[in-house]
């Protein structure tokens, strides 16, 4: 029903290629060149319109005609950043779109300014001091305005911006949905309001307008608030409805398997995204953190060297060759990146966390630390920093102490197993045997990744001699490793299966205990055991003398204690 | 009894009591208000002022030096307070500089006197003064272009901001303002136009931003040493939990990598008792610190170790502090193991002095692993943790009832060790512990002479932030054992008068506020019952039951006792019995066995009470409580009359009656002397005049004695002895017949 009301909505993809087409004209006069780039490769996307079919150009009122010699200069002072100049010469003019272009360019000459005195300011502790001085102006004029319903869209974002910089953060979403109604086609405002919401709850309470773009932001928002279920399906109809070629709809969803972990999903859509637009750098850092998750050296390398022909001095170039020399352990090397990364935009949050993850390969770990801290800072929901935190706690032989960090990244991703695993260890390390096993099972329950909580449990039961709940959790293990098929370095299959046979020769049940001796011997480590298992059983078999074809029937429950595990089908098994 | 386990928390910030305020190096700029003070230095070094106007000036120099910056208005009425003149001379100068033009201020610096070369002025380079303007004069001359540019247009602005706002000192300047500015009169009329816009939107925005500027370095450690500083000693004097969580978050906000902040907030969250916080910003601190630790201040690797291992304590102790005991005992356990791989023995010991501490507030014994740490720290000649240790084992050894003479060996031996490292804190404890030492043993002489020896003393801080006198728990103990011993002697406007003073020094919300509160009620209480008032004593036993679980449960037995609920008040009883035989808190297991005895009185069971008291007689003895020994002694005697041995009963008394006159309660004093006054009557020698005037036959008199005799047993609600004289009497009256004269009319 959904879908159906959905392609309804979309039918007409004319209309919304003329309605970009439009914006793209409004925007590009304006110097908002982010919403430009956004709406033109949207517009591009899109089948090209007839020549009787492009949209007329926006009705010209008296003020503008009055204005375009002064805007015509102004924007060309503003396009070449003399923000000073341009607003000089647009201070007496009438029209909406001087008007806009004259506070535009004061915000951004106010902007401009601050950056430079952050430079020289008077000592360290003014530094988070420096501020926009043009700001509080602006919203004295702006708010004027405001009430007196004289500002259109474009101005009423701009009144948006200039309230969140100055932290009135609830005055200024609701100016975004206001400059959203005014102006529903400007992506600029849809993008600052995602950047003010916080969670679900908010999201529901606004009424946003009813247009094609909303779905945009929707399918955007679900993404920034990790509900990826939802973020894919919003994607998949937009892609249905006729946005099939959109290089921004394919990032987006790789961005999103990205988060999920959905390697193999992610790196095809991303090397499609790369064949359609092969100098894109944006999301190329997401990109190669998956091809380092995979350990794939040619390709990473290649995007690498293709990235710096292309630019080496952006964010995400640096991010990518931190990657390449870390799969390559140069970690020095791929440290310097990602500090020169930090350089370029020092609240760029991916590179802290890395550069972190970096320090503690080469085992520094204050360095590490305060990597992490300052990832933290940044951002206080880096569930990764707060793990690499731990990592490095854990590392320095602090159990304890690092509880408290896996602690809050396990908060952050309750149903992420890597954290309940090193909580759990953590615990085991301080004999706390019953928030172990509690966090084992979570990890297993919540999925595991690594496949390891099982193992850890079944480890943990066996230490404590429950032999009974080992031997489940071993078959457990079993069941789960030949089940997701792929072999996984780390497995230890032949660990459970010796355990198996010992649990079940002692358990007297000589046919399963041989099946697993027999496993046993597939496995190198141990095949000497396998086969002294083998020589045992049959030596108590020969002893017992038992005729065979009670060796065969079916288990009677005279024989089976009561917590006695189920046989195991082995017959499932292909190793 | 004084705990002694307040002062073991490790603040990095200070070695043995003292606070390093300036550990980080140099770090100070030059700020429009440091324009102000420079000009003022200037004026005190050239111009002619009158002594005592120079004297109250010297004393502004350090506060005005360190402190926040101010703005012009407070600055200018602070120096015009001392000397008008001078402030007047520094308004002008300042005036010069910011309605003129840049070159004013350059030419301003130039004119400052070097410090290099006056030998002679109070501007030398290695006074406080000279050092100011050294530092000033660096941090100006190394002013790139535009950051000097951009001084002279803050200096402006802080000189306009003055007079812009209408204030009620409306002073000469302004005159002489509009005397020079005529020309940009326009402009300046614009910005105030601008202002007030701007202030009918955000006041509340602008006003904060006031009130407090950046800080400069020195300036943050300065507040922060401070502030820690008072939070040790004197809580009421430090900011507000609030206002000072606003202060750090301000800090933080400007210099996110100021760590020490961090751990200030750590304590101001702990004050309020914020485990969320508290643990944060601990791990916070700690994890700044590891930091500049490895940046190689204290030898490379050794210093970044040594923050891990301070690191996992400090979590113990924040552990401990909330209660959670096994948690603490999970990072202590971590604190020893990594303190034990790198051996380091100072941080080793810090970890058996907590050991021991936490083993304590378990309520299990730990007077070994005390002896261990207390032999520890003196190898290693740790004269604080020693004598902590030594205080502590004092400690044990009263309540388990060690002699009274090793005790206060033991303390005089650590008050030297004190006195000779001027331990200033451990003295305070040391003091307090023997008041309540005294206390304990019942000499209220001697613990009222300790307190008053307490209170008395000025602090010995060496660094002392206007502090007179440290509010720690040492003085709470004291001062309420002062007000229980004046409640004693029935002193209720002094108690109040005492109670006052600690509800002021400390506060509801602070730590230690608990201790007077309950020391309050149990005045109350004991006010009330003395007085018959159970009704009014029944509110105060929840009220101590939530502070005191055990004291609130035997306050509850009396009160059950007293309103005649009997069964419910032996119950109590009993529970409260096996619990203090368990904590081995001998003081109150000796109370409830008096109270258990009284409940047996009641129902006449006079033999029954016997044991128990007995028991808690030897008891009593054996640890060395005379006040509880004497309580049970009058019990005893009453026991003891009731059953008809008063002869017994008075040389029992006999023995009691000195010290309970010499210490005792003022309730003791006249129970002991009513209880003496009935014995003595009980035994009253009537038996043996009635044989002498059988022998002769002397009925008159001898009806007189039974007379005396019956009313006398009725008296002391002896019946049968009282029917058999009375009968004795009236066989005698009947056989004499005659009207008896009055007894008192003849020998």
């Amino acid at each position: 029903m959904k879908m159906a009301a959905l392609c309804s909505e979309f039918g007409d993809l004319l209309q919304i290629k003329k309605q970009l087409i439009s914006v793209i004209s409004l925007c590009k006069e304006r110097g908002l060149v982010h919403s430009v780039k956004w709406a033109s490769e949207l517009a591009f996307a899109l089948d090209p319109l007839p020549k009787d079919e492009l949209p007329p150009p926006p009705p010209f009122t008296e003020e503008d005609a009055q204005d375009l010699d002064a805007l015509a200069l102004a924007k060309s002072y503003f396009d070449l950043k003399e923000y000073d100049r341009a607003a000089y010469f647009l201070r007496g003019c009438r029209s909406h779109k001087a008007y806009f272009l004259y506070m535009y360019s004061r915000y951004l000459s106010g902007e401009k300014k601050k950056d430079d005195e952050t430079v020289d300011s008077l000592g360290p502790l003014e530094k988070g001091q420096v501020r926009n001085e043009a700001l509080r102006e602006l919203r004295v004029e702006l708010s004027k305005k405001h009430s007196a319903g004289e500002l259109d869209g474009f101005t009423l974002y701009l009144y948006g911006v200039v309230l969140r910089k100055l932290d009135l953060l609830k005055e200024a979403v609701d100016v975004f949905v206001e400059a959203t109604h005014a102006l529903p086609l400007h992506w600029g405002a849809w993008l600052e309001l995602c950047n003010l919401i916080t969670n679900i709850e908010m999201l529901k309470s606004l009424s946003l307008p009813d247009c094609w773009i909303r779905d945009f932001f929707m399918a955007h928002m679900y993404t920034e608030l990790q509900m990826i279920k939802e973020a894919l399906q919003k994607y998949q109809s937009l892609i249905e409805a006729g946005f099939s070629k959109s290089t921004y709809i394919i990032s987006q969803i790789a961005v999103a398997y990205h988060n999920i972990r959905d390697i193999d999903q992610a790196l095809a859509l991303f090397n499609e995204l790369r064949d359609q637009d092969p100098y894109r750098i944006e999301n190329m850092d997401t990109f190669s953190n998956l091809l380092y998750v995979k350990s794939m050296k040619p390709e990473l390398s290649y995007l690498a060297h293709n990235l710096v022909e292309i630019d080496k001095y952006r964010v995400e170039t640096c991010c990518v060759i931190g990657n390449y020399y870390s799969l390559r352990s140069q970690h020095e090397k791929a440290a310097l990146y990602f500090q020169r990364a930090l350089k370029l935009n020092p609240r760029c949050l991916g590179a802290w966390t890395l550069m972190g993850h970096e320090y503690m390969e080469m085992k520094n770990t204050s360095a590490a630390i305060q990597a992490y801290r300052h990832a933290v800072e940044v951002n206080k929901r880096d569930y990764r920093a707060w793990y690499g935190l731990g990592q490095t706690y854990e590392i320095l032989k602090m159990p304890f102490y690092c509880l408290y960090y896996y602690r809050k990244a396990h908060q952050l991703r309750p149903n992420d197993s890597r954290m309940l695993v090193a909580l759990g260890e953590s615990y085991e390390k301080l004999s706390q045997h019953v928030e172990a096993k509690k966090c084992y099972w979570r990890a297993y329950s919540v999925g595991d990744v690594e496949k390891m909580a099982l193992l850890k449990l079944a480890k943990l039961h066996e230490q404590l001699n429950e032999s009974d709940d080992a031997a489940q959790c071993y078959i457990i293990y079993i069941q789960d490793i030949f089940s997701c098929g792929e072999q996984l370095e780390h497995a230890e299959v032949s660990t459970a299966l010796r355990y198996l046979g010992q649990y079940y020769f002692k358990n007297k049940l000589y046919d399963e205990a041989s099946l697993c001796a027999q496993r046993c011997c597939d496995y190198n480590d141990a095949r000497e055991e396998g086969k002294a298992l083998l020589r045992q059983i049959s030596q108590v078999r020969d002893q017992a003398e038992t005729p065979s074809a009670e060796l065969f029937a079916p288990l009677s429950n005279n024989n089976t204690p009561v917590r006695r595990v189920s046989p195991l089908n082995l017959s499932s098994f292909t190793p | 009894m004084a705990s002694v386990h307040e002062s073991l928390y490790f603040n990095p910030m200070m070695t043995n009591g003292v606070v390093h305020a300036n550990v980080f190096g140099i770090k100070d700029w030059v700020t429009p208000y440091k324009i102000s003070v420079l000009a003022l230095l200037y004026e005190m070094t050239t111009s002619k002022i009158s002594l005592p106007e120079r004297r109250r000036l010297n004393k502004l120099i350090l506060p005005l030096q360190q402190g926040p910056d101010l703005t012009l208005g407070q600055f200018l009425k602070t120096v015009e307070d001392c000397c008008p003149q001078t402030a007047y001379a520094v308004k002008l100068r300042l005036h010069e500089m910011a309605d003129g033009e840049l070159k004013d201020m350059e030419f301003f610096f130039s004119t400052l006197p070097t410090p290099f070369t006056a030998f002679d002025s109070e501007a030398y380079k290695t006074s406080v003064v000279g050092l100011f303007m050294r530092h000033m004069l660096l941090a100006y001359n190394k002013l790139s272009f535009s950051q000097v540019y951009k001084l002279y247009k803050s200096l402006q602005q802080y000189y306009h901001s003055h007079y812009a706002k209408p204030t009620d000192r409306q002073v000469d300047v302004p005159v002489l303002a509009a005397d020079d500015s005529d020309m940009d009169l326009t402009s300046t009329e614009d910005t105030v136009g601008d202002r007030t816009d701007k202030e009918e939107l955000d006041t509340p925005l602008h006003e904060s931003e006031l009130r407090r500027g950046p800080l400069s370095q020195k300036q943050a450690e300065y507040f922060l040493a401070r502030q820690a500083y008072l939070l040790k000693n004197d809580e009421n004097k430090a900011l507000k939990p609030a206002a000072l969580q606003d202060e750090l978050n301000n800090m933080l906000k400007f210099n996110p990598d100021f760590a020490e902040a961090h751990y200030l907030n750590y304590l101001n969250s702990m004050r309020v008792q914020d485990i969320f916080i508290s643990t944060h910003s601990l791990l916070h601190y700690f994890d700044r610190l590891i930091l500049s630790g490895s940046e190689g201040k204290s030898n490379g690797d050794e210093g970044y170790g040594r923050s891990l291992r301070y690191a996992a304590l400090n979590l113990a102790s924040l552990h401990c502090r909330f209660g959670h005991y096994q948690q603490a005992d999970l990072a202590l356990q971590e604190a020893i193991r990594i303190a034990q791989e790198s051996n380091d023995h100072v941080c080793l010991q810090h970890c058996l002095s907590w050991l021991y501490t936490l083993e304590q507030m378990k309520g299990s014994d730990s007077s070994v692993l005390t002896e261990d740490s207390v032999k520890m720290a003196a190898h290693f000649c740790l004269p604080y943790l020693a004598s902590l240790g030594i205080q502590s084992l004092v400690q044990q050894g009263a309540i388990q009832g060690k002699t009274a003479h090793e005790l206060m060996d033991a303390l005089k031996d650590t008050d030297i060790l004190h006195w000779k490292h001027s331990l200033s804190e451990l003295i305070e404890i040391s003091l307090a512990q023997t008041t309540s030492i005294w206390r304990m043993y019942g000499k209220s002489t001697m613990a009222l002479q300790q307190a008053q020896l307490l209170l008395n003393m000025s602090s010995l801080e060496p660094v002392n932030f206007g502090v007179q006198q440290n509010n720690t728990e040492a003085f709470a103990v004291a001062l309420c054992h002062l007000a229980e011993l004046h409640a004693e002697q029935g002193l209720y406007g002094a108690v109040a008068e005492i109670l006052l003073h600690l509800k002021e020094q400390f506060p509801p919300h602070t730590q230690h506020a608990k201790l007077w509160m309950l020391c309050d009620l149990k005045i109350q209480f004991e006010r009330h019952m003395n007085e018959g008032k159970y009704h009014l004593a029944e509110p105060q036993v929840t009220a101590i039951a939530a502070l005191n679980k055990t004291e609130g449960l035997y306050r509850k037995a009396q009160v059950l006792k007293a309103l005649n609920r009997s069964t419910e008040a032996y119950s109590i009883l009993q529970r409260l019995q096996v619990h203090c035989e368990k904590t081995k808190c001998t003081e109150m297991i000796i109370r409830v066995m008096l109270s258990t005895a009284e409940l047996h009185w009641e129902s006449c069971g006079f033999s029954t009470a016997l044991p128990f008291l007995l028991q808690a007689l030897a008891l009593a003895r054996q640890h060395h409580l005379q006040a509880l020994a004497s309580e049970t002694v009058l019990h005893l005697a009453f026991t003891q009359l009731m059953l008809g041995v008063p002869e017994q009963a008075l040389t029992v008394l006999h023995e009691a009656m000195e010290p309970i006159l010499a210490h005792g309660a003022v309730m003791d004093k006249g129970r002991a002397l009513l209880l003496t006054a009935r014995c003595q009557m009980a035994c009253f020698c009537g038996s043996a005049a009635a044989s002498y005037f059988s022998m002769l036959n002397c009925k008159e008199r001898l009806r007189d004695v039974y007379y005396l005799q019956a009313q006398l047993y009725r008296s002391l609600r002896q019946t049968s002895q009282c029917n058999k004289c009375a009968m004795l009497f009236r066989l005698l009256d009947q056989e004499l017949q005659s009207p008896a004269a009055p007894i008192s009319m003849r020998l």
